[in-house]
Protein backbone atom coordinates (compact mmCIF):
# COMPACT_ATOMS: atom_id res chain seq x y z
CA UNK A 1 0.00 0.00 0.00
CA UNK A 2 1.37 3.06 -1.17
CA UNK A 3 2.54 5.68 1.73
CA UNK A 4 -0.55 8.41 2.40
CA UNK A 5 0.59 12.55 2.11
CA UNK A 6 1.52 12.84 5.16
CA UNK A 7 3.66 9.72 5.84
CA UNK A 8 5.97 10.63 2.83
CA UNK A 9 6.26 14.33 4.81
CA UNK A 10 6.90 12.79 7.79
CA UNK A 11 9.41 10.48 6.61
CA UNK A 12 10.92 13.66 4.54
CA UNK A 13 10.95 15.61 8.07
CA UNK A 14 13.10 12.68 9.36
CA UNK A 15 15.51 12.68 7.02
CA UNK A 16 14.27 10.57 4.45
CA UNK A 17 15.08 12.48 1.44
CA UNK A 18 14.09 10.31 -1.18
CA UNK A 19 10.25 11.13 0.17
CA UNK A 20 10.30 13.92 -1.67
CA UNK A 21 10.59 12.26 -4.82
CA UNK A 22 7.21 10.25 -4.36
CA UNK A 23 5.52 13.05 -3.48
CA UNK A 24 6.82 14.97 -6.75
CA UNK A 25 5.87 12.13 -8.93
CA UNK A 26 2.69 12.06 -7.47
CA UNK A 27 2.02 15.81 -7.86
CA UNK A 28 3.78 17.18 -10.54
CA UNK A 29 1.22 16.50 -13.51
CA UNK A 30 -1.67 17.82 -11.45
CA UNK A 31 0.26 21.15 -10.35
CA UNK A 32 1.25 21.94 -14.20
CA UNK A 33 -2.11 21.14 -15.11
CA UNK A 34 -3.82 23.58 -12.44
CA UNK A 35 -0.74 25.93 -13.14
CA UNK A 36 -1.97 26.06 -17.54
CA UNK A 37 -4.98 26.43 -16.42
CA UNK A 38 -4.27 29.39 -14.47
CA UNK A 39 -1.90 31.33 -16.47
CA UNK A 40 -2.51 29.64 -19.81
CA UNK A 41 -0.12 27.93 -22.08
CA UNK A 42 3.49 28.61 -22.93
CA UNK A 43 6.91 28.00 -21.34
CA UNK A 44 5.93 29.63 -18.26
CA UNK A 45 3.94 26.59 -16.75
CA UNK A 46 6.98 24.34 -16.58
CA UNK A 47 8.78 26.92 -14.88
CA UNK A 48 6.17 27.92 -12.32
CA UNK A 49 6.03 24.29 -11.57
CA UNK A 50 9.66 23.55 -10.97
CA UNK A 51 9.42 27.14 -9.08
CA UNK A 52 6.61 25.21 -7.28
CA UNK A 53 8.28 22.16 -5.93
CA UNK A 54 11.04 23.96 -5.44
CA UNK A 55 9.85 26.26 -2.79
CA UNK A 56 7.92 23.30 -1.81
CA UNK A 57 11.42 21.28 -1.25
CA UNK A 58 12.67 24.03 0.82
CA UNK A 59 9.80 24.15 2.95
CA UNK A 60 8.88 21.05 3.77
CA UNK A 61 11.28 20.75 6.39
CA UNK A 62 9.35 23.32 8.29
CA UNK A 63 6.00 22.22 7.34
CA UNK A 64 3.75 22.14 9.98
CA UNK A 65 0.91 19.61 8.95
CA UNK A 66 -1.98 21.73 10.13
CA UNK A 67 -3.36 21.63 6.28
CA UNK A 68 -3.14 18.79 4.07
CA UNK A 69 0.07 18.64 2.06
CA UNK A 70 -1.84 18.81 -1.07
CA UNK A 71 -3.84 22.17 -0.08
CA UNK A 72 -0.32 23.48 0.89
CA UNK A 73 1.12 22.48 -2.27
CA UNK A 74 -1.67 24.28 -4.38
CA UNK A 75 -1.32 27.20 -1.92
CA UNK A 76 2.44 27.55 -3.16
CA UNK A 77 1.77 27.12 -6.88
CA UNK A 78 -1.47 29.51 -6.22
CA UNK A 79 0.69 31.90 -5.05
CA UNK A 80 3.63 31.18 -7.82
CA UNK A 81 0.66 32.21 -10.26
CA UNK A 82 0.09 34.98 -8.75
CA UNK A 83 3.55 36.08 -8.47
CA UNK A 84 3.96 36.30 -11.89
CA UNK A 85 0.82 38.10 -13.09
CA UNK A 86 1.56 40.31 -10.79
CA UNK A 87 5.23 40.94 -12.06
CA UNK A 88 3.10 40.86 -15.67
CA UNK A 89 5.39 38.58 -17.18
CA UNK A 90 2.63 36.05 -17.27
CA UNK A 91 -1.03 37.03 -18.71
CA UNK A 92 -3.99 35.17 -17.54
CA UNK A 93 -4.91 34.12 -21.00
CA UNK A 94 -4.79 31.06 -23.24
CA UNK A 95 -4.36 30.69 -26.77
CA UNK A 96 -6.92 29.35 -29.11
CA UNK A 97 -3.81 28.79 -31.63
CA UNK A 98 -2.48 26.40 -29.32
CA UNK A 99 -5.01 24.70 -28.32
CA UNK A 100 -6.20 23.88 -31.61
CA UNK A 101 -2.91 21.75 -32.31
CA UNK A 102 -2.37 20.09 -29.39
CA UNK A 103 -5.06 17.35 -30.29
CA UNK A 104 -6.75 17.55 -26.62
CA UNK A 105 -10.08 16.70 -27.60
CA UNK A 106 -12.26 13.98 -26.69
CA UNK A 107 -10.27 10.62 -26.49
CA UNK A 108 -13.01 8.17 -27.30
CA UNK A 109 -12.16 6.34 -30.23
CA UNK A 110 -13.77 6.94 -33.57
CA UNK A 111 -15.11 10.46 -33.22
CA UNK A 112 -16.49 11.52 -36.40
CA UNK A 113 -14.60 14.68 -38.12
CA UNK A 114 -17.38 16.88 -37.06
CA UNK A 115 -17.51 16.09 -34.03
CA UNK A 116 -13.75 16.28 -33.95
CA UNK A 117 -14.27 20.01 -35.11
CA UNK A 118 -17.10 20.48 -32.29
CA UNK A 119 -15.36 19.43 -30.10
CA UNK A 120 -12.24 21.69 -30.26
CA UNK A 121 -14.29 24.63 -30.81
CA UNK A 122 -15.93 23.92 -27.27
CA UNK A 123 -12.56 23.40 -26.02
CA UNK A 124 -11.76 26.34 -27.12
CA UNK A 125 -14.24 28.60 -25.97
CA UNK A 126 -14.71 26.87 -22.46
CA UNK A 127 -10.95 28.12 -22.28
CA UNK A 128 -11.67 31.55 -23.19
CA UNK A 129 -14.08 31.70 -20.71
CA UNK A 130 -12.88 30.49 -17.66
CA UNK A 131 -9.70 32.59 -18.40
CA UNK A 132 -11.98 35.55 -18.68
CA UNK A 133 -13.16 34.96 -15.03
CA UNK A 134 -11.86 36.96 -12.13
CA UNK A 135 -9.11 35.73 -10.31
CA UNK A 136 -10.61 34.56 -7.16
CA UNK A 137 -13.70 32.44 -9.13
CA UNK A 138 -11.50 30.97 -11.50
CA UNK A 139 -8.95 29.83 -9.12
CA UNK A 140 -11.74 28.03 -7.39
CA UNK A 141 -13.59 26.81 -10.54
CA UNK A 142 -9.83 25.10 -11.81
CA UNK A 143 -9.22 23.58 -8.26
CA UNK A 144 -12.66 22.05 -8.28
CA UNK A 145 -13.80 21.16 -11.47
CA UNK A 146 -10.47 20.52 -13.31
CA UNK A 147 -7.86 19.56 -10.00
CA UNK A 148 -10.80 17.81 -8.28
CA UNK A 149 -10.30 18.98 -4.78
CA UNK A 150 -12.61 18.89 -2.01
CA UNK A 151 -14.24 22.65 -0.99
CA UNK A 152 -12.48 21.89 2.59
CA UNK A 153 -8.98 21.47 0.19
CA UNK A 154 -9.74 24.64 -1.30
CA UNK A 155 -10.61 26.44 1.45
CA UNK A 156 -7.35 25.29 3.42
CA UNK A 157 -5.32 26.70 0.27
CA UNK A 158 -6.58 29.74 -0.37
CA UNK A 159 -6.85 30.52 3.54
CA UNK A 160 -10.88 31.52 3.31
CA UNK A 161 -14.00 30.32 4.85
CA UNK A 162 -15.68 27.59 3.13
CA UNK A 163 -18.95 29.95 2.28
CA UNK A 164 -16.50 31.94 0.71
CA UNK A 165 -15.19 29.05 -1.43
CA UNK A 166 -19.06 27.82 -2.39
CA UNK A 167 -19.79 31.69 -2.94
CA UNK A 168 -16.98 31.90 -5.46
CA UNK A 169 -17.96 28.85 -7.57
CA UNK A 170 -21.22 29.41 -7.67
CA UNK A 171 -20.63 32.85 -9.00
CA UNK A 172 -17.98 31.42 -11.40
CA UNK A 173 -20.25 28.52 -12.83
CA UNK A 174 -23.30 31.36 -13.42
CA UNK A 175 -20.62 33.76 -15.26
CA UNK A 176 -19.32 30.52 -17.21
CA UNK A 177 -22.77 29.34 -18.17
CA UNK A 178 -23.60 33.19 -19.29
CA UNK A 179 -20.31 33.26 -21.35
CA UNK A 180 -21.23 29.92 -23.26
CA UNK A 181 -24.45 30.75 -24.01
CA UNK A 182 -23.80 34.23 -25.37
CA UNK A 183 -21.40 31.91 -27.52
CA UNK A 184 -24.20 30.20 -28.88
CA UNK A 185 -23.49 27.23 -26.39
CA UNK A 186 -27.00 25.99 -25.67
CA UNK A 187 -25.58 23.04 -23.39
CA UNK A 188 -25.57 24.89 -20.09
CA UNK A 189 -28.28 27.26 -20.48
CA UNK A 190 -31.20 26.80 -18.09
CA UNK A 191 -34.51 24.69 -20.02
CA UNK A 192 -37.58 25.03 -17.79
CA UNK A 193 -38.02 22.39 -16.09
CA UNK A 194 -41.85 20.06 -17.82
CA UNK A 195 -44.15 20.86 -15.35
CA UNK A 196 -45.74 18.13 -14.25
CA UNK B 1 -38.97 29.71 0.33
CA UNK B 2 -35.21 31.51 0.54
CA UNK B 3 -33.67 29.42 -2.34
CA UNK B 4 -30.16 31.46 -1.42
CA UNK B 5 -30.37 29.48 1.78
CA UNK B 6 -29.93 26.16 -0.42
CA UNK B 7 -26.61 27.86 -2.61
CA UNK B 8 -23.94 25.91 -0.95
CA UNK B 9 -25.83 22.68 -0.89
CA UNK B 10 -26.74 23.17 -4.40
CA UNK B 11 -22.89 23.00 -4.79
CA UNK B 12 -22.15 20.21 -2.73
CA UNK B 13 -25.10 18.33 -4.31
CA UNK B 14 -23.17 19.59 -7.73
CA UNK B 15 -19.73 17.96 -6.91
CA UNK B 16 -21.15 15.33 -4.72
CA UNK B 17 -19.82 16.24 -1.35
CA UNK B 18 -23.66 16.40 0.16
CA UNK B 19 -24.06 14.30 3.34
CA UNK B 20 -27.38 11.92 2.87
CA UNK B 21 -29.29 14.75 5.22
CA UNK B 22 -28.41 17.64 2.97
CA UNK B 23 -29.68 15.34 -0.15
CA UNK B 24 -32.55 14.64 1.06
CA UNK B 25 -32.98 18.17 2.49
CA UNK B 26 -32.61 19.62 -1.10
CA UNK B 27 -34.55 17.02 -2.51
CA UNK B 28 -37.54 18.03 -0.81
CA UNK B 29 -36.86 21.67 -1.63
CA UNK B 30 -36.38 20.63 -5.16
CA UNK B 31 -39.27 18.94 -5.76
CA UNK B 32 -41.01 22.35 -4.39
CA UNK B 33 -39.00 25.22 -6.65
CA UNK B 34 -38.76 24.96 -10.38
CA UNK B 35 -36.47 27.65 -9.83
CA UNK B 36 -33.74 25.79 -8.01
CA UNK B 37 -34.53 22.20 -10.10
CA UNK B 38 -33.64 24.55 -12.88
CA UNK B 39 -30.85 25.83 -12.30
CA UNK B 40 -29.06 22.46 -11.06
CA UNK B 41 -29.51 20.41 -13.82
CA UNK B 42 -28.07 23.65 -15.92
CA UNK B 43 -25.01 23.51 -13.80
CA UNK B 44 -24.89 19.91 -14.09
CA UNK B 45 -25.08 20.15 -18.35
CA UNK B 46 -22.48 23.08 -17.66
CA UNK B 47 -20.19 20.77 -16.52
CA UNK B 48 -20.15 18.71 -19.36
CA UNK B 49 -19.19 21.19 -21.45
CA UNK B 50 -16.35 22.43 -18.72
CA UNK B 51 -14.86 18.99 -19.33
CA UNK B 52 -14.59 19.28 -22.65
CA UNK B 53 -11.27 21.66 -21.76
CA UNK B 54 -8.35 19.51 -21.30
CA UNK B 55 -4.88 20.20 -20.77
CA UNK B 56 -2.24 19.35 -23.69
CA UNK B 57 0.00 16.31 -23.48
CA UNK B 58 2.93 17.88 -23.00
CA UNK B 59 1.65 19.53 -20.21
CA UNK B 60 2.93 17.39 -16.86
CA UNK B 61 5.33 15.57 -18.91
CA UNK B 62 8.56 15.16 -16.89
CA UNK B 63 10.86 18.56 -16.71
CA UNK B 64 14.31 18.05 -15.48
CA UNK B 65 14.32 17.69 -12.20
CA UNK B 66 16.26 20.04 -10.31
CA UNK B 67 14.82 19.46 -6.76
CA UNK B 68 16.05 15.67 -6.96
CA UNK B 69 16.90 14.65 -3.89
CA UNK B 70 19.13 11.46 -5.21
CA UNK B 71 21.41 14.58 -7.45
CA UNK B 72 21.67 15.76 -3.91
CA UNK B 73 22.22 12.66 -2.44
CA UNK B 74 24.95 11.74 -4.64
CA UNK B 75 26.97 15.08 -4.98
CA UNK B 76 27.18 14.74 -1.22
CA UNK B 77 27.93 10.91 -1.56
CA UNK B 78 30.67 11.89 -4.08
CA UNK B 79 32.05 14.76 -1.63
CA UNK B 80 32.54 12.56 1.27
CA UNK B 81 34.48 10.15 -0.52
CA UNK B 82 36.82 12.71 -1.88
CA UNK B 83 37.36 14.21 1.60
CA UNK B 84 37.78 10.92 2.95
CA UNK B 85 40.18 9.73 0.17
CA UNK B 86 42.10 12.95 0.79
CA UNK B 87 42.38 12.55 4.57
CA UNK B 88 43.40 8.41 4.30
CA UNK B 89 46.29 9.58 1.94
CA UNK B 90 47.53 11.92 4.12
CA UNK B 91 47.44 9.09 6.92
CA UNK B 92 44.69 10.73 8.73
CA UNK B 93 42.22 8.23 11.28
CA UNK B 94 39.03 8.32 13.28
CA UNK B 95 39.11 6.32 16.16
CA UNK B 96 36.09 5.33 18.52
CA UNK B 97 38.04 4.67 22.43
CA UNK B 98 36.70 4.69 25.13
CA UNK B 99 33.28 6.08 24.39
CA UNK B 100 34.53 8.82 22.63
CA UNK B 101 35.98 9.96 19.23
CA UNK B 102 39.38 10.92 18.40
CA UNK B 103 40.30 12.22 15.26
CA UNK B 104 43.81 12.57 14.31
CA UNK B 105 45.19 14.19 11.01
CA UNK B 106 48.66 12.59 9.65
CA UNK B 107 50.17 9.29 10.23
CA UNK B 108 51.32 8.05 12.83
CA UNK B 109 55.09 7.29 13.77
CA UNK B 110 56.92 5.00 15.53
CA UNK B 111 58.72 5.30 19.07
CA UNK B 112 62.27 5.44 17.51
CA UNK B 113 61.19 7.68 14.55
CA UNK B 114 59.85 9.88 16.84
CA UNK B 115 63.03 10.03 18.95
CA UNK B 116 65.26 10.71 15.75
CA UNK B 117 63.24 13.16 14.75
CA UNK B 118 63.37 14.80 18.08
CA UNK B 119 67.19 14.53 18.04
CA UNK B 120 67.18 15.91 14.88
CA UNK B 121 65.32 18.80 15.61
CA UNK B 122 67.39 19.77 18.69
CA UNK B 123 70.09 19.81 16.61
CA UNK B 124 69.19 21.99 14.37
CA UNK B 125 68.24 24.34 17.19
CA UNK B 126 71.44 24.00 18.65
CA UNK B 127 72.81 24.95 15.03
CA UNK B 128 71.21 27.92 14.86
CA UNK B 129 72.01 29.09 18.92
CA UNK B 130 75.43 28.89 17.72
CA UNK B 131 75.25 30.75 14.73
CA UNK B 132 73.15 33.52 16.89
CA UNK B 133 75.84 33.31 19.38
CA UNK B 134 78.82 33.97 16.99
CA UNK B 135 76.76 36.63 15.29
CA UNK B 136 76.45 38.50 18.63
CA UNK B 137 80.49 38.16 19.48
CA UNK B 138 81.54 40.31 16.15
CA UNK B 139 78.71 42.77 16.81
CA UNK B 140 81.16 44.28 18.58
CA UNK B 141 83.95 44.80 16.01
CA UNK B 142 81.56 46.48 13.96
CA UNK B 143 82.20 50.05 15.55
CA UNK B 144 86.04 49.72 14.24
CA UNK B 145 85.22 48.72 10.80
CA UNK B 146 82.43 51.61 10.52
CA UNK B 147 85.65 54.14 12.18
CA UNK B 148 87.64 52.30 9.17
CA UNK B 149 85.10 52.70 6.67
CA UNK B 150 84.61 56.32 7.38
CA UNK B 151 88.10 56.94 7.30
CA UNK B 152 88.53 55.69 3.87
CA UNK B 153 85.04 57.69 2.94
CA UNK B 154 86.93 60.91 4.16
CA UNK B 155 90.63 60.05 2.43
CA UNK B 156 88.40 59.07 -0.89
CA UNK B 157 86.68 62.53 -0.95
CA UNK B 158 90.53 64.29 0.05
CA UNK B 159 91.77 62.56 -3.00
CA UNK B 160 89.23 63.50 -5.80
CA UNK B 161 89.18 67.31 -4.01
CA UNK B 162 93.15 67.22 -4.94
CA UNK B 163 92.49 65.58 -8.16
CA UNK B 164 89.67 68.60 -9.17
CA UNK B 165 92.19 71.35 -7.91
CA UNK B 166 94.94 70.30 -10.08
CA UNK B 167 92.72 69.65 -13.24
CA UNK B 168 91.38 72.94 -12.73
CA UNK B 169 94.49 74.86 -12.18
CA UNK B 170 95.96 72.88 -15.25
CA UNK B 171 93.13 74.39 -17.13
CA UNK B 172 93.06 77.64 -16.15
CA UNK B 173 96.68 77.70 -17.62
CA UNK B 174 95.97 75.98 -20.76
CA UNK B 175 93.17 79.20 -21.19
CA UNK B 176 95.75 81.84 -20.32
CA UNK B 177 98.10 80.37 -22.84
CA UNK B 178 95.76 80.02 -25.39
CA UNK B 179 94.10 83.25 -25.08
CA UNK B 180 98.12 84.68 -25.44
CA UNK B 181 98.38 83.34 -28.37
CA UNK B 182 95.24 84.38 -30.21
CA UNK B 183 96.02 87.84 -28.96
CA UNK B 184 99.72 87.53 -30.85
CA UNK B 185 97.93 86.52 -33.76
CA UNK B 186 95.47 89.21 -33.89
CA UNK B 187 98.46 91.38 -33.44
CA UNK B 188 100.36 89.80 -36.21
CA UNK B 189 97.57 90.42 -38.74
CA UNK B 190 96.37 94.19 -37.78
CA UNK B 191 100.55 94.71 -38.52
CA UNK B 192 100.17 93.35 -41.52
CA UNK B 193 97.12 95.28 -42.75
CA UNK B 194 98.99 98.48 -41.87
CA UNK B 195 102.15 97.33 -44.07
CA UNK B 196 99.69 97.08 -47.09
CA UNK B 197 98.20 99.81 -47.12
CA UNK B 198 100.89 102.27 -46.08
CA UNK B 199 102.88 100.87 -48.86
CA UNK B 200 99.41 101.14 -51.28
CA UNK B 201 99.41 105.14 -50.20
CA UNK B 202 102.87 105.56 -51.23
CA UNK B 203 102.20 104.51 -54.59
CA UNK B 204 99.34 106.17 -55.35
CA UNK B 205 101.09 109.49 -54.13
CA UNK B 206 103.89 108.40 -56.55
CA UNK B 207 101.21 108.14 -59.18
CA UNK B 208 99.94 111.47 -58.48
CA UNK B 209 103.23 112.93 -58.63
CA UNK B 210 103.72 111.97 -62.31
CA UNK B 211 100.62 112.97 -63.05
CA UNK B 212 101.49 116.37 -62.12
CA UNK B 213 104.51 116.65 -63.71
CA UNK B 214 102.56 115.53 -67.02
CA UNK B 215 99.96 118.12 -66.68
CA UNK B 216 102.43 120.68 -66.11
CA UNK B 217 104.98 119.96 -69.12
CA UNK B 218 101.67 120.32 -70.97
Amino acid sequence: MAPSDEELVEQFQNGDSSAFDVLVRRWERKIQGAIYRLVGPGEDVRDLSQETLLKAYRGLGTFKKEARFSSWLYQIALNVCRDRMRRGRGKSYVSFDELSETGETGSEPGPSALDLIEARDLSRQVAAAVSALPQEQREVVVLKEYQGLTFLEIAEALDVPLSTVKTRLYRGLGQLRQELVRQGIRGGAPVPAPTS
Amino acid sequence: MDCDAFRDEMMDLLYEEASPAVVRRLDEHQAACRACRDELSSFRRLRRDLASWRTPPDVGRAPRRLWSSRAYLAMAAALLLLVTGALAVRGSELRYEQGRFAFRLGRVLEPSAVSAALAAQEERHRREIDALRAAVAASSSEEATLRKVQRMIEESEARQATLVSAGLTRLEERTEARRQYDLAQVGAGLSYLDGKAGLQAARTTELMGHVLQASQKK
